[in-house]
């Protein structure tokens, strides 16, 4: 199926979910149908019908694919949270030198103006 | 009563339907008058079973003998007569029951009816029948569609809300660890999600650290069943570190503590903002998470620096212990204290009187009263304190880099020898080097306001600092160079009179390194005896490196820059063909008869108007030789006069004058 390398998994999971909602729609309709006083339109009541059964098809196809691909994996195995705290110090580094910069720039507007 | 019975039989008063229609209309039989009745009545009784009775006998007693046409007449009779013997018997057995019937009711028994057999439908009613079937399956139909519509709106809502739930999760989950308590999400309605901020270091079983009450973090979902975090306000606390007894100056508030709370709250739940609304939800979650998260850093830091300071230990004293506060007390006589406060309370340690308002400004460069900041700078200078942000952010990066980035790499020596130096492998303590670097910066922070001041004074030496990379070493470099106008000068008598050329030295230079709290000073420029012998200048100069102490280092400093101007002066008087003789800190000039004068340096690092001042003493050969020991208490004679501080140009062109007064 052509989408499923242009689509990520949740993307798939969610068109999954859509086609679930439009399968109940489509019960309703054909329901409907059924109890329409002049009795049921066959057409519609086929096409409803045949739309239902490719729909459960595609859904069926959907899940299987991505239950074959969900792949064992270690969780939790590239953690960053080391680099994490890493980059928090460095941002506090940043922080202290950009001060101690401002007060530099100040000392020497301080002589500018002074001269 | 006579035997004889009178039994009048007659139809049942229940009127009979004929038939009923579709339309529910009931035909009657049409109504028959009396008269018919009664002869209706009358054919009804048949006393066909008698005569046939007879008959059969009759029969049997003459066979054959009957005419057919009495036979045909009695048939008819016995047809008659055998119906209503039926009609009879059936009476019979329905009388038999109601007589039942009412015995049993009048003896007060309880009736039940067995059962009832339906009589038989006739077909209209069971079309009817049908038709109300058909109809009840219809309606459950169109109960069915209307049920299978409202399932499909509200399970696209659904639907809907759970993408917003779940494409916000898997964002976080980019970022950070999350986690699912099975259990917890099947007894409440909530998922069970939850994010853990926690990481144990690997380094050692006897390091591993508690994770606290906020690491786990639970994931709900907020009135529009979006994804919402909600952390307890006031359980965040960040690592302060401080020295007591200089507040002024030093408690600059970090910008970065208030940002996060400064979100604007954007309520709106229109839908086209939805987007919008999901993103800045995403990002607020992800600073709360990362403020928790260094919160957690903060506390494990704390917990680390608590248990090496209670382990008896070189340099680390303990002077005070308080929940989430400790205090030490460092060599260089300086106490400070490491502390986990909440970040509302940083706002609230500002003591100093009269700063109030200046003291909770994020940056210096917004501070409005510059003059008392300043003052503060130059207060702590004298101290010698650094800066403690500084430190702060040094205690961190330490327990950081060596606790759970090295942890990994147990090969790396190179920080295991900052680090414990003499001691053994496994028994590094961070905290020690922390208070050793801090002893270290404090005391360089006093000698390098000593050199300053010694440079400020001394106009032609100049101080350069040299990065060292390392936190308990420092080094300075004290660099005296000959001004170029000097160097043409030189050049220029150079290529007119005299032949050889020699290289002079135009730069001197005494460096000073700081390692821990020893100082050691070298430099070029002290006095080599057998080099003076030999009258080679070049010989004269090795490098001689020495440790001094704080208080000495001035006038060992100044001492040695004195001696290499002597000697540059020495050099050029060489080259200029002046006979001369050095000393420590003089140079002698052979005058013409015999006299000698000498240019003698005085260091006096008190003096604020210079360091290095200068005396010309004369020496007939006659009186008393004071040449080496100066005395400024005998003061001003005939024999000294002082000169003042001269700068490198003056001594230079009083060392061409005294050209004309030596004997070449």
């Amino acid at each position: 199926m052509d989408p499923q390398s242009q689509t990520t998994s949740l993307q798939r999971l969610q068109n999954v979910e859509k086609r679930i909602v439009r399968v109940l729609e489509l019960a309703g309709g054909v329901m409907d149908e059924m109890a329409s006083q002049s009795g049921p339109r066959k057409e519609i009541a086929n096409n409803h019908c045949s739309e239902f059964m490719q729909l459960i098809k595609d859904i069926q196809f959907a899940l299987r694919e991505e239950i074959k691909s969900a792949c064992e994996y270690r969780p939790f195995e590239k953690c960053d949270y080391v680099p994490r705290i890493s980059n928090e110090i460095c941002y506090k580094k940043l922080e202290y030198v950009i001060a101690q910069l401002d007060e530099m720039k100040q000392t020497m507007e301080g002589y500018r103006n002074a001269a | 009563m006579d035997g004889d019975i009178e039994i009048s039989i007659d139809k049942l008063p229940i009127k009979r339907l004929d038939a009923i229609e579709e339309n529910g209309t009931e035909r009657f039989p049409s109504d028959v008058d009396y008269d018919e009745k009664r002869l209706n009545l009358i054919r009804r009784i048949d006393f066909g079973w008698a005569v046939e009775r007879e008959d059969r006998s009759k029969k049997r007693k003459s066979e054959g003998t009957t005419s057919a046409n009495e036979s045909t007449t009695t048939n008819q009779h016995t047809g008659q007569w055998q119906s209503l013997v039926e009609n009879l018997q059936f009476a019979q057995q329905e009388l038999s029951v109601i007589i039942d019937l009412i015995n049993t009711v009048e003896a007060n028994d309880a009736v039940t009816v067995a059962g009832m057999t339906r009589p038989k439908q006739l077909p209209n009613e069971l079309l009817s029948d049908l038709a109300v079937s058909t109809a009840t399956k219809l309606q459950c139909f169109w109960h069915l569609g209307k049920y299978f519509k409202q399932s499909a709106a509200a399970l696209e809502k659904q639907v809907a809300r759970e993408a917003r739930f779940y494409g916000a999760l898997i964002r976080l989950q980019q970022n950070w660890k999350v986690k699912r308590h099975r259990l917890v999400a099947a007894a409440s309605g909530n998922a069970g999600f939850f994010i853990d901020l926690f990481y144990n270091t690997l380094y050692d079983t006897s390091v591993s650290l508690r994770p606290s009450s906020m690491s786990t973090i639970p994931i709900e979902h907020d009135a529009a069943g979006m994804l919402a975090v909600n952390v307890p306000p006031n359980s965040c606390r960040s690592l302060r570190f401080e020295f007591l007894g200089s507040h002024s100056a030093n408690n600059v508030r970090r910008s970065g503590e208030t940002n996060m709370h400064a979100f604007s709250e954007d309520s709106s739940t229109e839908t086209n903002k939805e987007h919008a609304n999901d993103d800045e939800c995403v990002r607020k979650t992800h600073s709360l998470l990362r403020e928790v998260h260094r919160a957690i850093f903060d506390e494990q830091v704390f917990e680390l620096v608590s248990r090496e300071a209670c382990n008896s230990s070189l340099s680390v004293n303990l002077t005070g212990i308080q929940e989430n506060y400790l205090r030490l007390s460092i060599n260089q006589g300086a106490s400070v204290s490491i502390s986990l406060l909440l970040s509302s309370q940083d706002n609230k340690t500002d003591i100093v009187s009269g700063t109030n308002s200046s003291e909770t400004e994020t940056i210096p460069s917004e501070l409005s009263d510059w003059s008392k900041f300043r003052e503060g700078k130059d207060n702590v200078k004298k101290l010698g304190f650094p800066n403690r942000i500084s430190f702060e952010i040094y205690l961190q990066q330490l327990f950081h880099e060596y606790v759970f980035v090295r942890a990994k790499d147990k090969t790396s020596s190179s920080f295991r020898s900052l680090i414990s130096g003499q001691q053994s492998k496994d028994n590094l303590n961070i905290l020690d080097h922390f208070c050793m670097s801090l002893a270290h910066s404090i005391f360089s922070n006093k000698v390098l306001s000593e050199l300053e001041s010694l440079v400020c004074r001394t106009p032609y030496v100049q101080l350069i600092s040299h990065p060292t990379w390392h936190s308990r070493t420092s080094s300075w470099t004290l660099s005296m160079k000959v001004p170029q106008s000097i160097l043409h000068v030189g050049s220029q008598i150079l290529s007119s009179g005299i032949s050889n050329v020699k290289n002079v030295r135009s730069q001197f230079w005494s460096k000073v390194v700081v390692i821990d709290e020893s100082i050691s000073v070298e430099g070029v420029g002290d006095l080599n005896v057998v080099g003076l012998f030999n009258g080679k200048p070049e010989s004269i100069c090795p490098i001689n490196r020495y440790e001094c102490d704080l208080a000495d280092l001035p006038i060992i400093l100044l001492q040695q820059v004195a001696s290499q101007v002597i000697q540059w002066l020495h050099e050029e008087a060489l080259t200029v063909g002046i006979k001369v003789t050095r000393d420590f800190l003089s140079l002698a000039f052979e005058l013409d008869h015999g006299e000698i004068a000498s240019l003698v340096a005085h260091v006096d690092p008190e003096d604020t108007r210079g360091c290095i001042s200068w005396w010309l003493m004369m020496d007939d050969g006659i009186t008393e030789n004071h040449k080496l020991h100066p005395d400024l208490s005998i003061g001003e004679s005939e024999s000294r006069k002082f000169l003042g501080h001269l700068s490198l140009d003056v001594l230079y062109s009083t060392l061409l004058d005294f050209v004309n007064l030596c004997s070449c």
